[in-house]
């Protein structure tokens, strides 16, 4: 593969995917049934604003599952990859693979 | 453009938070540590009042007591100290899911075996059941109960039975007999069966005991990630 086709494979890549705080997102779900928000504010370090955003982009995408409720009084948000987010992922990293093996 | 070196660097991160996940997830379900070492404890202890104590009312208190503190610890435990940085919810293997369901499945027909036999001698006598029948019920309905939102496991659900069936013989005024070594020719199927609880409890010690040392190297990964995974990359 020459340097065009390595280009034009990165550029390809699933722009959704590839934001890290995204794939960061999308990578810890994919390794459990469904995770509460808080752990994931932990593990990324993020804002809850910044993380929020990332959730609402990747939810209408439909790559991931957010389910509100309370726990006693306080707010509770848990979220759940899709199968779409599973296949989104796989494939992300199958294209990501192939670019940077060049 | 990526470097292949940062590439390979930003995979190692991401492979790490994966691998941390996972190991965490486990704590939701298939992993007790200490809540199994505790209920490793009480179902010793369960068996050894049971077998060699008088059964006076505080015995009997005691034996009711042991599974629904058990519970209540192991509630307390998941949600304040092995998931305490948020919870996430294990997904069980096919292998998991298929003991967890026979488990169940099991709790539930016994359950619902012993209510018809004294539902039907309550109805056949014409009168209420004695408080103590009654308690005995309660135990057997909140086996499957238990079992669907806190036994996960074989080990936990062994144990969990033992207990639960052993609060519900001391509501009756009954407790699973210990071995008569003096008495061999008089061979009670029951008191071998009850020796192999205590034994099964002795490997959920054992492996809680393991689960909560991983837990702890698990806890400092988790601090040395927190934080700064994203600020890294």
């Amino acid at each position: 593969m020459n340097n065009d086709e390595k280009l034009t494979g990165l550029l390809n890549l699933d722009r959704l995917v590839h934001e890290p705080a995204r794939l960061l997102m999308l990578s810890v779900l994919a390794q459990a049934k469904q995770v509460e928000f808080t752990y994931l504010e932990t593990l990324s370090g993020l804002s809850k604003g910044n993380l929020s955003s990332h959730m609402s982009k990747l939810e209408a995408a439909g790559l991931i599952e957010v389910t509100k409720s309370f726990r006693g009084k306080r707010p509770l948000t848990e979220l759940r990859i899709t199968p779409a987010g599973r296949k989104a992922l796989t494939d992300y990293r199958r294209q990501l693979s192939s670019a940077m093996q060049a | 453009m990526v470097s292949t070196s940062d590439s390979d660097l930003a995979n190692d991160r991401l492979r790490e938070l994966e691998s941390v996940t996972s190991a965490y997830a486990r704590y939701s379900r298939s992993a007790g540590g200490l809540a199994s070492v505790l209920g490793g404890m009480f179902c010793v202890a369960s068996y050894l009042c049971g077998a060699l104590l008088p059964l006076t009312v505080p015995v009997r208190a005691v034996l009711i007591a042991f599974p629904i503190v058990w519970i209540l610890a192991k509630i307390g435990l998941t949600r304040h100290y092995y998931q305490r940085f948020g919870r996430v919810e294990e997904s069980e293997t096919a292998a998991e899911r298929w003991t967890y369901r026979a488990c169940l499945a099991t709790s539930v027909f016994v359950a619902v075996a012993i209510t018809i036999v004294v539902v039907n001698q309550a109805l056949s006598r014409q009168a209420m059941p004695a408080p103590g029948v009654i308690g005995y019920l309660a135990f057997v309905v909140a086996l499957p109960v238990a079992t669907w939102l806190w036994l996960h496991s074989a080990l936990d659900f062994i144990v969990g039975v033992f207990l639960f069936c052993q609060a519900a013989f001391a509501c009756g005024g009954r407790a699973y007999p210990g071995l008569d070594i003096m008495h061999l020719t008089q061979w009670a199927p029951m008191s071998w069966l009850a020796l192999t609880y205590p034994l099964l409890a002795l490997a959920l010690i054992a492996s809680g005991f393991a689960q909560h040392r991983q837990f702890q190297s698990l806890r400092a990964r988790l601090e040395a990630l927190r934080g700064s995974t994203l600020a890294a990359s």
